[in-house]
């Protein structure tokens, strides 16, 4: 393929020599990999397209099957019926397992899935396996993962007749910065390089912005600032976010999110018709799973269902013995999900507030993901927003792939002459980030929702009188519990003798506008005005899994004798 | 939001870390990150005019120029905003410098610097735009800022009890020593605030 216009385009700015030795001429594809769905767009040029595959598909299933000799995922793969996923073979909700441990409860609830997802409960990873002529074969979720966007780089590249290297990806708001190192570990091993990634919403949001600049251009309105909530549920996670928007930038003022989903309103609705289905299948045994995916497909489709009519009629024979014979209305499909729906509404309800925003400041309200369609979810989004408009014309399914698509174009450096590319997202981190001091308190350093790229510095002291050194050990999240946090690293730095809070123990945390986090360290006495040995710089996580009970060594290890207190700063 | 306090340093310092940080993405100059991890300004987007090439030694002479312009800036005039300004100009004015000085849109070997001065774009901007905490800036402009509490520090303190309310008695017994320093340096002659406050932070933690 020759030269894309695009390139003409932006050789004509000004910095046209900076960007041709940029190290990203190409435009950046945009990716949504989803629990249960997954999707690719790009800017073709002059507006954002979804790619198909083989199949005339834009929309894809996100899973890889084990059949054969060669693994084969769900973007080339044919399945002759959904069962087939439910076979054993297949591996799915990767993005559920990915980075997780096996204490997690997220990685317990998918031990129901048709694989076999076996944990030890000491904090490792879990392990996960595939059903291969009647051997489990173990395979891990950054495999499968990898797998999987291997496939969607040569569909791409086929379509795009052009190396694909550079993506953007969206990832839940949930996801622990931990994770987000497995995810672009994921798209090295796929040989993709992760120019962004983001958080699903501030996709939406950036979207929203475009979608709101063009309309300003056609009604040459003032184009004053508009805040809008989007919430995005799918089969794995729930997020919320809050963006003020003027002029092409979307600016998040906050984020939440949870690991909540579709799969969750599933397993609820599998047990509803099988009460003691768990425990039945845990077996793991060829039958069992056979039953398993009938059971699963069945719920599938009642929940479907009842998005469009008020009850439905559950037949299945699970091929054991037992036979489903069930009416299930809507009501109580809401009371067997009552809990989702909570967490549901309390996300938007803690997103707003720290937004500082009421309902009534909302201009628009934006409803998508997957679980959009359900309508209880529509009714608690509108009943928090006190709106009744919630279509905003987006495509539920394609807005977080579209909006990564223009991320993907802006990053590349893409220009274009409509001006539909003058976008910019300022992110905002959806966690506190912080240390260990104070006893065993989790003490942030920088809160969630801090604009970023961000600087900020808090100053501690020793417990102890000659402490000659301290742990600072690094966490992120808001749970009011240290451990109940997630472990970015530690690292110790060395002190001068002196008596306690005497030294001047200065952590700064920096993020800049990758999203790259470095936790700087360095130390001064009274009367010195440099620090007095070197700084330590710092980049995060450092832990090579997510293992809470590192912290637990380290406490076996140390006890309190490396510990720090806070330090009023000093003006 | 505790740690605003990050537009610090002495002018002296200032120089000292401009050069490394120029032609590096990452370092960050030893003797002067702890009080001055702000203090280099990109220079203002010269519009088309910049020049592409630039011998080294001219380009950091322009950046001491603006930067030395720079560290004396108001918020309003980092948002490039005159003071009677309303919210939603406020907020305006924010978009379009963030459009100016986010290191997305940084040129890719200046990135340091745009996401320093974006950094105090958006602490202008979250002062300015509450609206207690700009009266306070506003007050502590107009009195030529005689107390060592900036509109920051105050709002901070009030902010703070939500999450910190253990640290509460710790403050309280430093604030008599923090007022006692304050007394000290009252005149200060025809600086401005962001300039009086950098010497303020820089004094007194030379004190320790």
């Amino acid at each position: 393929m020759a030269e894309p216009a695009y390139t003409v385009t932006s050789d004509s700015e000004t910095n046209g020599e900076e960007k041709s030795s940029s190290a990203f001429p190409e435009t950046a594809i945009g990716i949504d990999i989803g629990t249960s769905q997954c999707s690719i767009a790009v800017w073709n040029g002059s507006q954002v397209e979804l790619l198909k595959n083989t199949r005339n598909q834009k929309i894809m299933r996100s899973y890889v099957t084990f059949k054969d000799e060669t693994p084969s995922g769900g973007v080339s793969n044919q399945l002759s019926h959904e069962h087939e996923i439910f076979s054993g073979a297949a591996i799915f909700n990767m993005k559920r397992l990915i980075g997780r441990v096996d204490t997690d409860p997220v990685v317990h609830a998918s031990k129901s899935l048709p694989f076999l997802v076996q944990t030890l409960d000491i904090g490792v990873r879990p392990f996960i396996a595939a059903l291969v002529n009647n051997v489990w074969r173990s395979t891990t979720p950054e495999e499968v993962l990898a797998i999987f966007l291997v496939e969607l780089r040569a569909m791409a590249e086929v379509r795009l007749k052009r190396p694909i290297r550079n993506v953007v990806l969206t990832l839940p708001v949930s996801f622990s910065r931990f994770q987000l190192t497995r995810i672009e570990r994921c798209c090295a091993m796929a040989g993709l390089h992760v120019l962004r990634l983001m958080p699903e919403p501030t996709a939406v949001a950036l979207l929203y912005a475009q979608q709101q600049q063009q309309t300003v251009h056609e009604n040459m309105g003032s184009g004053s600032e508009q805040i809008a909530l989007i919430f995005n549920m799918g089969a794995g996670y729930c997020d919320v976010a809050v963006t003020a928007t003027a002029g092409g930038v979307s600016q998040i003022k906050s984020l939440s999110g949870s690991a909540i989903g579709g799969e969750d309103i599933l397993q609820n609705m599998m047990r509803h018709l099988l009460p003691n289905s768990e425990s039945l299948f845990l077996k793991h045994g060829i039958s069992e799973i056979k039953s398993m995916a009938l059971l699963r497909v069945a719920a599938q489709d009642a929940i479907h269902k009842l998005s469009s009519q008020p009850s439905v009629q559950v037949d299945v024979d699970l091929g054991n013995g037992s036979k489903i014979c069930k009416v299930v209305d809507r009501e109580e499909f809401e009371e067997v999900n009552q809990k989702v729906f909570e967490k549901c509404e309390s996300l938007i309800i803690q997103c707003m507030q720290d937004a500082k925003v009421e309902a009534e400041d909302l201009s628009d309200v934006i409803l998508v993901g997957g679980c959009s369609y359900i309508p209880k979810i529509r009714n608690l989004v509108m009943g928090i927003c006190k709106t009744q408009d919630i279509s905003m014309g987006m495509n539920p399914l394609e807005a977080a792939v579209c909006g990564a698509a223009l991320e993907g174009a802006v990053a590349s450096g893409i220009s274009d002459p409509f001006g539909n590319l003058d976008l910019l997202t300022i992110q905002a981190t959806p966690m506190s980030i912080g240390i260990q001091a104070d006893g065993k308190t989790f003490v942030p350093i920088i809160q969630r929702n801090t604009t970023i790229p961000a600087r900020k510095e808090l100053v501690f002291t020793t417990v102890h009188d000659n402490q000659t050194e301290a742990l600072i050990v690094v966490y992120e999240g808001d749970e009011k519990k240290l451990e109940e946090n997630n472990l970015l690293g530690y690292f110790k730095i060395g002190i001068p003798p002196a008596p306690k809070g005497i030294p001047e123990i200065n952590v700064c945390m920096d993020i800049d506008a990758s999203n790259v986090l470095r936790v700087l360290a360095g130390v001064i006495m009274p009367g010195t005005p440099h620090p007095v040995t070197p700084l330590m710089e710092v980049r995060m996580p450092t832990i090579d899994d997510g293992h809470g009970w590192c912290a637990e060594a380290l406490h076996r290890a140390y006890g309190s004798t490396r510990d720090l207190v806070t330090v009023q700063k000093k003006i | 939001m505790r740690c605003h306090g990050m537009v610090s340093g002495s002018d002296s310092r200032f120089y000292l870390c401009t050069k490394p940080t120029f032609f590096t993405t990452r370092s960050i100059p030893d003797s002067s990150y702890f009080r001055v991890p702000l203090n280099i300004q990109p220079p203002k987007p010269v519009s088309s005019t910049r020049p592409r090439v630039v011998p080294l030694k001219a380009k950091a002479t322009i950046a001491d120029g603006f930067v030395t312009e720079a560290t004396e800036m108001s918020f309003y005039e980092l948002l490039g905003i005159p003071e009677s300004v309303s919210l939603p100009e406020i907020k305006q004015a924010y978009k379009q410098q963030a459009r100016k000085y986010h290191p997305d849109v940084s040129p890719p070997d200046r990135v340091e610097e745009y996401t320093r001065r974006f950094i105090m774009v958006q602490e202008a901007y979250e002062t300015l735009s509450d609206p207690s905490r700009r009266a306070l800036y506003d007050r502590d402009m107009a009195r030529g800022l005689h107390l060592a509490f900036s509109a920051r520090k105050r709002y901070q303190d009030d902010e703070g009890m939500e999450y910190r309310s253990e640290w509460k008695n710790r403050w309280q017994s430093q604030l008599s020593e923090l007022k006692r320093r304050s007394m000290n340096k009252s005149s200060r002659g025809n600086m401005s605030w962001g300039a009086r406050m950098r010497r303020q932070m820089n004094d007194s933690s030379a004190e320790l």
